[in-house]
């Protein structure tokens, strides 16, 4: 039995300049019709969900559903809740106030994990963002008021244009909001965004990899674990939906666009908001590409995720590498240790976790 | 027919200057293609031979004109391959005639290569008629280039023909001279047969048919031929000329040229420059000018995903059957896997075959840096032949290397002497002579060939804006002060990126060379260091950096597969650099050798 639901929730004010994600804007009037098609996903995949350990509203802007929406939704599946269940929104600080955050509570939302990217003027408008440093701020606090088991904050580095300070002054903020979850990614310029349109050029890998350096160092000191490539967490404050990911287990994704992997089959549904509604219908089935995961392709994934994490690879669970000669060079070399069944990324594997999966796996 | 009506003659021009379009023109006024036929540049046009069934391409076309004092002549236009690689080939093509157009295009004036097959015109006794082409264009200066090209063969301005190829204007006065001017044939019809091989093809269903000139006497379908040098028995399957399509004649006689069928299954086994005769009634002496032709530049060829190594033997097997100059056995580098060294006759051969092997036979190459042969004594007295940087002994057991020279031409406008100067000197060169032709210089220089066979004559073009032309032939060989300059990527040696260098240029290309492949070769997991050796001493080092940065930012369960697709994508990219030991190394890298002649080049980038 699955665990561990995702619902995909696309509606946005607007597209972020580095966004490739599905999103649909300017379709606001067909969130009822959403709902509607969602719950029916819901109910045709219901005999696959065991009691459910994480559920994860992501977008999108799960939040422009507005709270009444999310609680029909979360009401359909407070049954299916094992005890102390996670249940996590992604929210734009633009769009909650306090009285959005009161019941989101209400509705059983357990965290809140709010899109900060930066708190620079300059590089929130080189990515289209519409919120400002202060409603950030804001919206932290609210939800912090608010009592949720824990509050994440996103953050973007090596936008086109940042500088060391500026990145100096984004740590120093997001250390002062306190939160328990922090996730910092490095900015990818995806074809078809605007950012890649726009010829935006990403910075040179000493650059990114100075940021890169005092990020895990200052949040570190600051109490954070860096528990995944780019995931930080005060003690505890892990996101459970994440690491399910990353640990490879099955998942149900509900709506348009969202991707499932249960029993080694992985299938996406349809990405178009129209064609999503158009087929739900009655029985609530999209259409669905599937991809059959050979046992191959599993242990390869498995060492893809597990290796993120800062917690050893079970190389029992995940399989063996393609290429176990390399193992010896590799932690003679400072990059990782392996022992007793269990494999490591040292701190410096870390930082070249991609190189490294390359020399043990043979991804073709 | 009678030889007195019979000329063979050939024309000798530069790329571009209008051979073909004067070759079609002669064609069309004489008949041998109606109107109505009439394609673009018929003597070259190999695919359009093979559209229309025509595989054999015209090498040596019979046509008949009746001139002004009502006699009909039988002239037979014969085809010098076009380039510098091929001296000896045009050198045969000439020996089959007895006079040859000189043509030159009126707004450009004599190029290097001209220069050079004039002059083997003129050693082999030919009548040059000299003839100035596109007298149409507005940049004709046609005075100014008759009277350098009548001083350089020796004859009044007056007698240089100025004629439009294209629009066909002066075409009559060209047959007309190639009428008056240019001796018959003076063979023995009699005597024991003696043809010149000048050049062979190999057809598919044919097998090799070889072109020829008969001196003296005749043969005839069905006689046994002997090729006199190699003594190799060939049949005379079939006999006949080319108008330009191939006609049967039967019987070729003394004074005329024409095509033989042999049935043999490789060019190489009719070596052009021999003489045919009859096997029942042998000639005494074959004719003189017969040359083995040897490679002269040579290098690796390695298939870049070694499955194809098979395919690369049966492209390189199928190529030779029509290539007799290319020479090819299995060579192993530690570096590249198995692959082929292979010798050519230049640098432009060199380049056709790599791009047929690519384009034709769809082989994505690595080509390791062209080397020369190099002669060399050891200690112990042996005379050994290295044409590869791995085969050289250890220096202590080198009493002596010698390296081939080139003599070349170079003809350039006066404000780019300097330049040409100056890349000569950095190339090891010893100056000859200078002088003036039109308002150019011709400068003369012996180069060693190694130090031409990499991006010499890109630097030249680049260094005198286009305008320099160049044109070389072998000068013999010379003692040089040679050593192996070794490059080691994380302390291995990686032979194919091994060269030998003079002694004295060892220190600033082995520097160069590490400078050039540490900008090259990305980073990797870990610091590699690159030293350049001669002989055991490190003479320079650079190091490739560690990664420091290599993470997929973001995994969501959305895009675990893209993630997985974006590693695949990541290991294809991969499989285009060369594994050297634990280092990945673009195929640039291997190109880098190439360019390290150009020391004044700051960038060094390859045009």
């Amino acid at each position: 039995m699955v665990r561990h639901l995702y619902v995909h929730l696309p509606f946005c004010a607007s597209r972020c300049g580095y966004c490739g994600f599905v999103v649909e804007v300017g379709a606001l009037d067909r969130r009822d019709a959403y709902l509607a098609a969602v719950r029916s996903e819901l109910a045709a995949e219901r005999d696959g969900l065991g009691s459910l350990e994480t559920v994860y509203l992501g977008g999108g802007t799960p939040t422009l559903m507005r709270p009444a929406r999310i609680a029909v939704l979360l009401d359909d599946l407070a049954p299916l809740l094992a005890d102390g269940a996670e249940v996590s929104i992604e929210a734009n600080p633009e769009t909650v106030d306090a009285a959005a955050f009161a019941q989101l509570r209400r509705a059983g939302v357990t965290r809140v994990s709010l899109g900060a990217q930066s708190f620079q003027p300059a590089l929130l408008g080189a990515l289209d963002r519409q919120a400002s440093p202060d409603q950030v701020r804001r919206a932290v606090a609210c939800a912090q008021a608010e009592g949720f088991g824990s509050v994440s904050v996103d953050l973007l580095f090596g936008v086109p244009g940042q500088t060391a300070a500026q990145l100096d002054a984004d740590l120093a903020e997001v250390l002062a909001l306190a939160v328990d979850h922090i996730s910092w990614y490095e900015l990818e310029i995806k074809p078809e965004t605007a950012l890649a349109r726009m010829g935006a050029r990403l910075p040179d890998e000493d650059w990114a990899a100075d940021a890169y350096e005092s990020i895990v160092a200052r949040l570190e000191s600051a109490g954070y674990r860096w528990y995944e490539t780019a995931n930080f967490a005060r003690p505890g404050r892990e996101c459970r939906h994440s690491l399910a990911y990353w640990s490879a287990r099955d998942y149900v994704g509900l709506g348009v666009g969202a991707v499932s992997t249960i029993d080694g089959v992985r299938r996406r549904n349809v990405a178009g908001l129209a064609a999503y509604l158009g087929q739900v219908g009655a029985d609530g089935v999209p259409a669905r590409a599937t991809e059959a995961l050979d046992a191959a392709t599993r242990r390869r994934e498995r060492w893809m995720l597990g290796l993120r994490l800062d917690r050893p690879l079970d190389t029992e669970w995940a399989g063996p590498p393609d290429h176990p000669e390399v193992i010896a060079r590799l932690e003679a070399g400072g990059l990782l240790t392996a022992a007793a069944g269990r494999v490591a990324l040292t701190r410096r594997g870390r930082f070249v976790q991609n190189a490294v999966l390359h020399e043990l796996m043979e991804y073709a | 027919m009678q030889q007195d009506l019979i000329r063979n003659f050939c024309i000798i021009a530069h790329i571009d200057h209008g051979k073909s379009t004067l070759a079609d023109r002669i064609l069309q006024l004489t008949g041998a293609v109606t109107e109505r036929d009439m394609r673009e540049q018929i003597l070259d046009s190999m695919d359009l031979e093979r559209e229309r069934g025509i595989t054999i391409k015209a090498q040596a076309v019979r046509v008949f004109y009746t001139a002004a004092d009502g006699q009909t002549y039988q002239l037979n236009l014969i085809d010098t391959p076009g380039h510098v690689d091929f001296s000896y080939e045009v050198s045969r093509s000439l020996a089959a005639c007895e006079g040859a157009l000189l043509v030159v295009d009126a707004s450009q004036g004599i190029e290097a290569q001209t220069l050079a097959n004039t002059y083997l015109a003129i050693e082999g006794d030919l009548e040059l008629i000299p003839v100035l082409n596109k007298i149409d264009l507005p940049a004709a200066e046609p005075e100014l280039h008759a009277g350098a090209v009548a001083e350089l063969i020796g004859v009044d301005p007056s007698s240089v023909l100025r004629i439009s190829a294209k629009t066909g204007d002066g075409v009559t006065e060209v047959l007309e001279s190639i009428v008056d001017r240019i001796p018959p044939p003076h063979g023995d019809p009699d005597a024991p047969l003696r043809a010149l091989i000048f050049d062979s093809v190999y057809d598919q269903y044919r097998g090799v048919v070889a072109f020829v000139r008969v001196f003296d006497g005749s043969f005839a379908k069905g006689d046994r031929l002997v090729a006199m040098q190699t003594g190799r028995e060939v049949a005379a399957d079939e006999v006949g000329v080319m108008t330009p399509t191939m006609l049967s004649t039967g019987r070729l006689a003394a004074g005329e040229s024409g095509y033989l069928v042999t049935g043999l299954k490789a060019v190489g086994d009719l070596k052009v420059g021999d003489t045919l005769t009859v096997a029942r009634r042998p000639a005494a002496a074959p004719l003189a000018g017969y040359r083995e032709v040897k490679p002269m530049v040579f290098c690796g060829l390695f298939p870049l995903d070694a499955d194809d190594y098979p395919d690369l033997r049966d492209a390189l097997e199928k190529l030779s059957l029509n290539d007799a100059s290319l020479q090819w056995e299995p060579e192993t580098s530690q570096a590249l896997g198995f692959g082929f060294r292979c010798g050519f006759l230049g640098l432009l051969h060199m380049d056709i075959v790599r791009e047929r092997l690519e384009r034709e036979y769809d082989l994505e190459l690595l080509a390791t840096t062209p080397t020369v042969e190099y002669q060399l004594t050891t200690t112990g007295g042996d005379e050994l032949a290295v044409r590869s940087p791995v085969e050289l002994p250890p220096p202590t057991n080198i009493d002596s290397i010698r390296e081939p020279y080139v003599r070349c031409t170079i003809l350039v406008p006066t404000d780019g002497v300097g330049a040409v100067m100056q890349l000569c000197q950095e190339r090891r060169g010893q100056y000859v002579t200078m002088t003036p032709i039109e308002q150019r210089q011709q400068i003369v220089y012996d180069l060693p060939l190694a130090e031409i066979v990499t991006d010499f004559y890109d630097q030249l073009k680049s260094r005198t804006r286009g305008y320099a032309s160049l044109d070389y032939e072998l000068a013999g060989y010379r003692e040089s002060p040679l050593v192996k300059l070794d490059i080691l990527l994380a302390g291995e040696p990686v032979d194919a990126l091994s060269m030998i260098v003079h002694k004295d240029l060892a220190y600033g290309r082995g520097k160069a060379l590490v400078e050039r492949l540490r900008a090259t070769i990305p980073r990797q997991l870990f610091e590699v260091p690159i030293q350049a050796a001669v002989g055991g001493r490190i003479i320079a080092r650079e190091t490739i950096k560690a990664r420091r940065k290599d993470v997929l930012a973001k995994c969501y369960g959305g895009d675990i597969s893209r993630k997985r697709k974006l590693l695949e994508r990541q290991k294809e990219g991969k499989k285009r650099m060369k594994q050297v030991g634990s280092v990945e190394v673009p195929q640039e890298a291997f190109l880098s050798v190439l360019t390290l002649g150009s020391s004044s080049d700051g960038n060094g980038a390859r045009k």
